[in-house]
């Protein structure tokens, strides 16, 4: 039960103005530093709520299926350029984000991901590889600014960092394709 | 087939059962014998061209022409940081696995083999350049400065040789995991998985610097991006820092609690610290460029905070070393609130030298915390403080762990015996050492806050008064520099002397157990596919931004400079 506190001091501490402004400033810590960082708050604060609404879970996200789903939506919507932008402009959409990613990328995750099979898990992870790899090299070789907030050099940088990512990723499945756990255990 | 493999499983494990009783195998023995015999010829050498220095350094002695300073400077640095780190920590590693994984697989002896081979032949290269003065770039070989690419060739095989010695360790280690499911890889082959890992990764950007700096040294291309090649050079120059201190505090954690007769500290917080070491450690290259100019102010702020979790482990190691003497001597009737200390081995300097390494590891530490931080670098950065700092860091903490290794380890590859004798010029040794690095890394750290710069010959720059205020220090600099020339000389002997003319005898490999009642440790402490993975991740946060900056907006870039 800890951890859900944590979770959510993590997520206050994101909402304070001048740390929202900072990491907002730069387009891929935006992205790839804020984002990710309310989505482990959500994750931390899972614990909680799986445990005050066991049957809502058990229902829902039976098998996991649903929940990664959810998480997918949100998680791919939150890649658009056009949704940065609007999370900067409307405070509408600004606050949607810091109830999306927590509440419905989060905590489906943490819910849904010992409740998937090896093969949806790698399914996901091989999804957000491409995902990635589109991602990187739209920003990388977009001719034209993709959102009104950042220049054409922020947008090439967020671009290596999701090439820098996907290759991570890679690497891990080609890990985990090669390796035979269970001669080892 | 599988036949086969029962029967092939069956030898080895006969094999490791033989290698407890009898000891390593001779040939694994003559591999490591090897590697520490140039290891310790190359302190020889490096020793007296630091001593040159020192002396140089004071005033004292000028330098023919046909060796001037920064081809000392270079020689030394090369020998010191490349040729003896690499080559110990390589020998001792692979000493460790022939110990704990029941002897190296014959092909991984001939990739040590090829491996060896390998780097002396990028050594003897690297080194002509430098004896004809074209390579005088010193150990920081990055650009403008550029030297002949003979010198950069030879670094190449260097760096091939190395990933040879890697991916020798990872398959010994993968097989040894095949044929024992379920257990966990022995903590100082967790060590060396850790240290082979770090070195592999660390190498690849010092690798592709100097792919891009050939052709520059050729002249086929005409300009280099500075910013990239100093990055990708202090990628690479920090991680290899961090190694010998990984190899350092593997002897720590693993041989030290059972030379002083004690038991190892938790097994889970050891394999913890090596996992954190391995995957922090990369990005903690940007501490060196904190005054560089290009890479903008958020970012080096970013790297502070980077630079400092390293820190971490270390505080973690500080603390279950003090512990686990704390323990042991109280076991052993120690009593008071410190008066422990006293059951506690002085006199054996397998124990001795590693401990006064550890101690001085507290102020080394202390003072890579405070050159880590924006403000307090752009005092120190470009003075001798620097060079005090790692004469403290690597001269002491690791170097003196290296020393306190050599009079077990050599006996031990050898098949005889650390005499009293020994011993005791051991003890005399560690003492010379400490007073001698204390009174000259002293003089340096005070020498640098008065200004005095580093990386640069004698001077009194036309007599000026500050400059003259220097020369005291940089006296106890000679001095410090010439009792460590005498001890240089001392371990020398010693190691020779233990590795051919001791008495023959069986020395111990000395592996601590872990406490009785400790917990078990948890799997996925192995999952080192996962670790590698998340380090990439560190390293794209730490990099991507910078990199792309420097090569988006790059300047023209340098033609190649030869400033001596």
């Amino acid at each position: 039960m800890k951890q859900s506190g944590y979770g959510l001091i993590l997520l206050l501490v994101m909402l304070l103005p001048p740390v929202a402004n900072l990491l907002e400033s730069i387009m891929i810590t935006h992205m790839h530093m804020q984002m990710p960082i309310l989505v482990i708050a959500g994750f931390l604060m899972a614990k909680f709520f799986q445990q005050h609404y066991l049957q809502f879970f058990a229902k829902w996200n039976e098998n996991g299926v649903p929940g990664i789903l959810l998480f997918t939506i949100i998680m791919a919507y939150w890649s658009l350029p056009r949704t940065m932008d609007e999370a900067l402009t409307l405070t509408s959409v600004e606050a949607f984000k810091f109830v999306s990613l927590p509440f419905l990328a989060g905590v489906p995750l943490r819910d849904s991901w010992p409740k998937l099979s090896s093969f949806w898990k790698h399914a996901l992870i091989i999804f957000f590889t491409i995902l990635f790899l589109a991602l990187g090299w739209l920003y990388m070789w977009s001719p034209v600014q993709l959102c009104n907030n950042y220049l054409v050099i922020e947008q090439i940088t967020l671009g290596w960092g999701f090439i820098s990512t996907a290759f991570a990723m890679v690497v891990y499945l080609v890990y985990s394709y090669f390796m035979d756990f269970s001669k080892y255990e | 087939m599988e036949t086969i493999m029962n029967k092939s499983g069956k030898t080895q494990v006969i094999r490791e059962k033989v290698n407890k009783v009898l000891g390593i195998s001779l040939e694994d023995a003559r591999l490591t014998k090897s590697y520490l015999s140039v290891a310790f010829l190359a302190i020889l050498l490096g020793g007296l061209l630091g001593l040159l220095q020192g002396l140089n350094r004071a005033g004292l002695l000028e330098l023919p022409v046909w060796l001037n300073y920064y081809q000392v400077l270079t020689a030394h640095g090369l020998l010191l940081v490349v040729v003896l780190s690499a080559f110990f920590t390589i020998g001792y590693f692979y000493a460790g696995l022939s110990h704990t994984l029941g002897g190296l697989l014959p092909k991984v002896r001939k990739m040590a083999w090829i491996g060896f081979w390998m780097k002396i032949f990028g050594f003897v290269l690297a080194v002509i350049p430098i004896l004809m003065n074209e390579a005088s770039v010193m150990y920081t070989f990055y650009p403008p400065m550029a030297a002949s690419p003979i010198f950069y060739i030879g670094l190449v095989f260097i760096v091939l040789g190395v990933w040879m010695c890697a991916f020798g360790a990872f398959i010994n280690v993968a097989s040894w995991r095949k044929r024992n499911p379920g257990q966990h890889i022995p903590i100082l082959s967790f060590f060396a998985t850790g240290v082979f890992v770090l070195l592999f990764f660390g190498s690849l950007p010092v690798a592709i610097e100097v792919f891009t700096i050939i052709p520059w040294a050729f002249g086929w291309v005409e300009t280099i991006n500075v910013m990239v090649a100093r990055t990708l050079f202090w990628a690479f120059g920090h991680t290899l820092v961090n190694i010998w201190y990984l190899t350092a505090v593997s002897a720590w954690y693993v041989i030290v609690p059972k030379i002083i007769g004690g038991r190892r500290w938790n097994d889970l917080l050891t394999r913890i610290v090596v996992i954190a070491l391995v995957i922090m450690n990369i990005t903690g290259g940007f501490h060196h460029q904190i005054i560089d100019p290009g890479i903008s102010e958020p970012v080096k702020y970013m790297h502070v905070f980077m630079s400092l979790a390293i820190g971490f482990p270390s505080l973690m190691t500080a603390y279950a070393m003090f512990a686990v003497f704390e323990r042991t001597a109280r076991r052993k009737g120690g009593k008071g609130l410190v008066g422990w200390y006293k059951k506690l081995p002085w006199g054996d300097v397998r124990f001795l030298a590693p401990f006064i390494a550890m101690a001085a590891f507290i102020p080394a530490g202390a003072g890579g915390i405070v050159q880590s931080t924006n403000q307090l670098n752009q005092v120190v950065h470009n003075t001798m403080w620097i060079v005090g700092h790692f004469h403290l860091t690597l001269g002491m903490s690791v170097v003196m762990t290296f020393f306190g290794i050599s009079y077990w380890l050599v006996p031990y590859v050898s098949k005889r015996v650390l005499t009293p004798q020994i011993n005791k010029l051991g003890v005399i040794q560690t003492i010379i050492w400490t007073i001698g690095m204390v009174i000259m890394s002293g003089a340096m750290h005070w020498v640098g806050l008065l200004g005095s710069p580093r990386r640069t010959s004698y001077s009194t720059y036309f007599d000026n008064a500050t400059a003259l205020s220097w020369d005291p220090y940089l006296f106890f600099l000679a001095i410090g520099g010439t009792l460590l020339m005498i001890g240089v000389l001392i371990q020398v002997y010693a190691v020779f002397y233990l590795m051919f003319f001791a008495p023959k005898g069986n020395t111990e490999f000395p592996v601590a157990e872990v406490e009785e009642d400790a917990a078990p440790t948890p799997r996925w402490t192995e999952r080192w596919g996962l670790w590698i993975v998340c380090m990439i991740v560190l390293v794209g946060m730490a990099y991507v931004i910078p990199l792309v900056d420097f090569i988006v907006n790059a300047p023209p870039g340098s033609p190649p400079y030869k400033t001596w």
